[in-house]
């Protein structure tokens, strides 16, 4: 039996041949009985297959959507909730440090100028506001240590300790609270007066809108959760 | 049933749909699964991760016999199955026969209408087929499993597995012949009922 006769017999039981095929097949098979004893080998078989019992599932296989990975279903008008609340929340994050961050800016230049000419007590005093003092400061104090090479370690050593020391420290010790107070005061002064860029009522809004936000995508979530267990 | 319109809904993201669909199917997948795989538990797993991968992917069937596009599903599962198997063998938690063959469960009989003898009789037919499934290459086994124990037409089968149709035929041929050499050795096992068919006409 070859590969050929073997898929014509197994196509022919199918009724998958085309007639002319089925035709020359049936005449071979009235002739040849190792053909048709094949043929009969392949029905048998066939039927045995056949009458094999469908078992039933052992259990159902529907799908949760957690098996599936599935979220609820969300409304429509979810993302541009999404949106908005986001856009929000970055307005307010920026506002918040442009009010911050430019009264800084614009507070600095006046600072460098008062303490240019200061005594170093000063600079250490607002180190904490300005980092820059000290820097600044050093220029000054250069040519002092040139001059006067002998007492050197003592001013070194005694602008140290003072940067060192917190400004309460510093009062109890030198006594001269008097000085650091009226550069603070001068120093603070601007920034007070001068009114935040962006007006708290901005940030108001913009902070309700973000918390609004929130709390209306959280209800959408859960009332989409709900209605999709209720299902 | 309404097949075309639950797909579409399932296609468009209803998990409802698609759950009625898996009732519709899930006796004709859990029994492929079955027969290729051999193995009760295997085969439920191997039908549970067919659903879930045909579930996800739904969006990319474009028609035609839906049944034939899960069962490629199942196939591909049954073939991971296999292929995890290969990397680690298990023993088999049956006790053995004296045969030194697998044992059936109690819970392989099938239909509870049946006598007992009747039941003894569907076993060892059962039994005998499993055992020379089993012995089949895979692409042999899936394709004679699709035809001629489902009940699928050749083109079906050809969709199922994605080969051709004259490679359907081929290897459905040879399957059979290789079952019925395997039979004969159960012969004597086999009740009169379901033996073997021989010098009938060939007409």
């Amino acid at each position: 039996m070859n590969r050929r006769d073997l898929e014509l017999l197994s196509s022919y039981l199918d009724g998958q041949l085309k007639p002319s095929e089925s035709a020359r097949l049936e005449s071979r098979l009235s002739t040849d009985p190792d053909l048709r004893a094949v043929l009969d080998d392949l029905r048998s078989t066939r039927n045995l297959l056949r009458k094999l019992p469908m078992r039933k599932a052992p259990r159902n296989f529907t799908l949760t959507p957690k098996m599936v990975g599935k979220n609820p279903p969300l409304p429509r008008t979810y993302p541009a909730f999404r949106f908005v609340t986001a856009l929000a929340s970055l307005l307010l994050f920026f506002s918040m440090g442009l009010n911050y961050l430019i009264p800084q800016l614009v507070a600095q230049p006046p600072a460098f100028g008062m303490g240019g000419g200061g005594a170093p007590e000063v600079y250490s005093a607002e180190a904490p506001a300005a980092t820059e003092a000290p820097a600044a400061a050093a220029p000054a104090e250069e040519p002092l240590v040139q001059m006067a090479p002998m007492p050197t370690p003592t001013i070194a050593s005694a602008d140290t300790s003072r940067e060192m020391e917190t400004p309460a420290a510093k009062e109890g010790i030198t006594g001269e609270p008097s000085v650091p107070d009226q550069a603070q005061v001068q120093n603070t002064a601007p920034r007070q007066e001068m009114a935040p860029p962006i007006p708290s009522i901005w940030l108001i809004a913009l902070a309700g809108i973000t918390v609004l936000g929130v709390v209306v995508m959280l209800f959408m979530r859960r009332l989409a959760a709900e209605r999709w267990r209720q299902k | 049933m309404d097949e075309q319109a639950l797909i579409r809904d399932a296609q468009a993201g209803s998990l409802d749909a698609f759950n009625t669909l898996i009732l519709h199917y899930q006796d004709s997948l859990y029994n492929t699964a079955l027969r290729i795989l051999g193995d009760e538990d295997l085969a439920a797993d191997a039908t549970q991760e067919a659903f879930i991968s045909a579930f996800k992917s739904i969006g990319s069937f474009r028609g035609g016999s839906f049944k034939a596009w899960l069962m490629r599903t199942v196939t591909n599962a049954c073939y991971d199955e296999l292929r995890r198997q290969k990397r680690r063998p298990t023993t088999p938690l049956e006790p053995d026969s004296e045969e030194g063959e697998e044992m059936d469960s109690p819970a392989w009989l099938a239909d509870p209408g049946m006598s007992p003898e009747q039941e003894a009789e569907a076993d060892e037919l059962e039994h005998a087929l499993q055992h020379c499934l089993n012995d089949l290459p895979v692409e042999f086994k899936t394709v004679v499993v699709m035809a001629d124990i489902q009940g699928m037409d050749y083109s079906e089968v050809a969709v199922a597995v994605r080969v051709p149709l004259g490679t359907i035929k081929s290897r459905l041929a040879r399957a059979r012949l290789r079952l019925r050499e395997c039979l004969q050795g159960f012969t004597e096992l086999l009740p009169a009922s379901f033996r073997l068919e021989e010098g009938s006409s060939a007409s």
